[in-house]
């Protein structure tokens, strides 16, 4: 099947299912098992840049912006639930088409202060990581980008491991949300276009870290998400002049605040992300460590059943010790409007106004450096999904 | 003087219970139900299901009206503190995020009446003038 059928064949789909209503499907096992609910989605994009490419070859307009997941959960009993979700998604050169299974667990609610999870679980970092891929969840197309990378999905998903997660009530003080986790992510090997450097093995020996959220009154989430993690992978150098072994911890952290009252959202979140590079050979491959620096604002209001507006700036220092521009930083002033045509259906829009391009990839521009990039653009994307 | 007084507390009380609007949901649950009031913040995270379970660890099974129904906007809005679209979205972060699944929806009164008298952990609200069928209503501080 080539590219522009799959595209088609996706916005048929994803028409198609929004034209018909539907709802959730519930669907009954046979003798005394409990019913299986069963909900998924599909999204078609569209990305257009006035420079530069971004997360696709947006600067000629791309529609490689397409998601699709179809989740099971089953309520094996009251304390007991078991799910699964399938994703497959095409972003520029990520994904293609290549269904996944995004998470799986087997949850023991024990107690409400405490339950336990064991799979491939959702990282909580953040406000929003764990719904990064749930379009209908939120108003942007894509979220902040300086916290929530789109092209780095596959790092900052889920772990596959067991976590340990609670709420309860503190009195008169409100209410304490907190998730503990470990375990580790299972990584592809891919290419690397444009890397002089082959990549022979990568994995990661551990993930671990936690969120607390604390709920002082309605509608305020206060919050805080600590994550370690270590990256380990072999690299062949180039034209056979040796191999080089890689091991890359990291510390990432972010604070966070959400207001969420009737229609009205808003929301910021400060991060900083340690990363360290140990080299066997640094000869070939240099030792290192940068530190990044991540932060946003964001407003989002319903103005009726069908109409959401939205507004964030964000911003990028991928290395707090060199604040160069454009290469050192990248701006971003976002606003978006989102259309729900039905229960079932919506339609967004989203403008972008950059200024910076750290937050580009040389393999999608030509190999060209990040400072011979145009340091003020402008990207636009619309997208639709349906969903039950 | 003394009579006067209290024909003016009087009025005065009839008067501020006149302006006080009609509630427009009464919460009820299965008559075996021990509990007879919550807190307004219980409500909120049962029906947000925060909270799972009732004091004596029966498990709690919240029930919705559908989204345009006059008593679920209200109750949305008075007890969870946010419209029932806010709701709805709180709902597709949780069940895409694998972390859990919305109330049942039902389309009317009578059918939530119907679930909670057939199931003993179960809360609803219905319009006011609803026949309840001997559910139990629960008072909300």
């Amino acid at each position: 099947m080539t590219t522009s059928t799959r595209f088609l064949l996706v916005a048929v789909v994803t028409v198609g299912l929004a034209l018909r209503p539907a709802a959730a499907a519930e669907l009954s096992l046979p003798g005394q098992l409990p019913s299986l609910d069963v909900h998924g989605f599909i999204s078609q994009g569209f990305l257009l840049t006035s420079a530069n490419d971004y997360l696709a070859d947006s600067s000629r307009g791309s529609f490689e912006f397409s998601e699709v997941g179809l989740n099971l959960t089953l309520p094996a009993t009251d304390r007991l639930t078991l799910g699964v979700q399938i994703f497959s998604r095409k972003l520029g050169p990520l994904g293609d088409y290549r269904a996944t299974l995004d998470w799986y667990y087997l949850d023991y609610h024990w107690r409400d202060w405490l339950g336990i999870r064991a799979g491939r679980v959702k990282l909580p970092f953040g406000l929003y990581n764990d719904i990064s891929d749930v379009d209908s969840a939120r108003t942007a197309i894509l979220l902040p980008p300086s916290i929530y990378p789109a092209q780095n999905r596959d790092f900052l998903l889920a772990q596959t491991g067991v976590e340990a997660y609670g709420y309860t009530r503190l009195g008169s003080a409100g209410a304490l949300d907190y998730r503990l986790y470990a375990g580790t992510i299972f990584l592809d090997v891919k290419p690397q276009p444009g890397s002089p450097f082959t990549v022979v093995d990568l994995n990661v020996p551990y993930v671990a870290g936690g969120r607390v959220q604390w709920l002082p009154i309605d509608g305020l989430r206060l919050g805080g998400s600590l994550q370690f993690l270590r990256l380990d992978t072999d690299l062949l150098a180039p034209s056979g002049s040796g191999r080089v072994a890689l091991r890359i911890p990291a510390t990432l952290w972010v604070a966070s605040a959400e207001y969420a009252v009737q229609d009205f959202l808003l929301a910021a979140e400060y991060s900083r992300w340690l990363v360290k590079t140990e080299s066997s050979n640094p000869s070939l491959f240099p030792e290192g460590s940068t530190t990044s620096e991540r932060a946003y604002v964001l407003a989002s209001y319903r103005v009726n059943s069908w109409l959401q507006a939205g507004t964030y700036y964000s911003r990028l220092v991928p290395d707090v010790d060199r604040r160069t521009f454009p290469a050192g930083m990248q701006h971003d002033f976002a606003l978006t409007l989102r259309f729900d045509v039905n229960r079932y259906w919506l339609i967004k829009a989203e403008g972008h106004y950059m200024r910076g391009t750290a937050g580009l990839s040389p393999s999608l521009n030509d190999n060209r450096p990040l400072s011979a990039l145009t340091p003020d653009w402008a990207l636009f994307a619309v997208k639709t999904t349906a969903y039950f | 003087m003394r009579l006067g007084v209290s024909i003016l507390v009087a009025l005065a009380a009839a008067a501020t219970a006149a302006e006080q609007p009609p509630s427009a949901y009464v919460v009820i649950v299965h008559p075996a139900n021990r509990t007879a009031r919550v807190e307004r913040k219980f409500l909120a995270d049962a029906f947000l299901r925060r909270t799972t379970r009732w004091p004596d660890d029966t498990p709690i099974r919240p029930v919705d009206l559908g989204p345009d129904a006059p008593a679920r906007i209200r109750f949305s809005e008075e007890v969870l503190s946010r419209s029932v679209a806010s709701v709805r979205s709180y709902w597709q972060q949780r069940i895409f995020s694998g972390q859990g699944l919305p109330p049942p929806e039902l389309p009317d009164d009578d059918s939530v009446v119907a679930y909670v008298l057939s199931h003993p952990g179960a809360i609803g609200y219905v319009g006011p003038g609803t026949a309840l069928n001997g559910t139990k209503i629960l008072e909300v501080n």
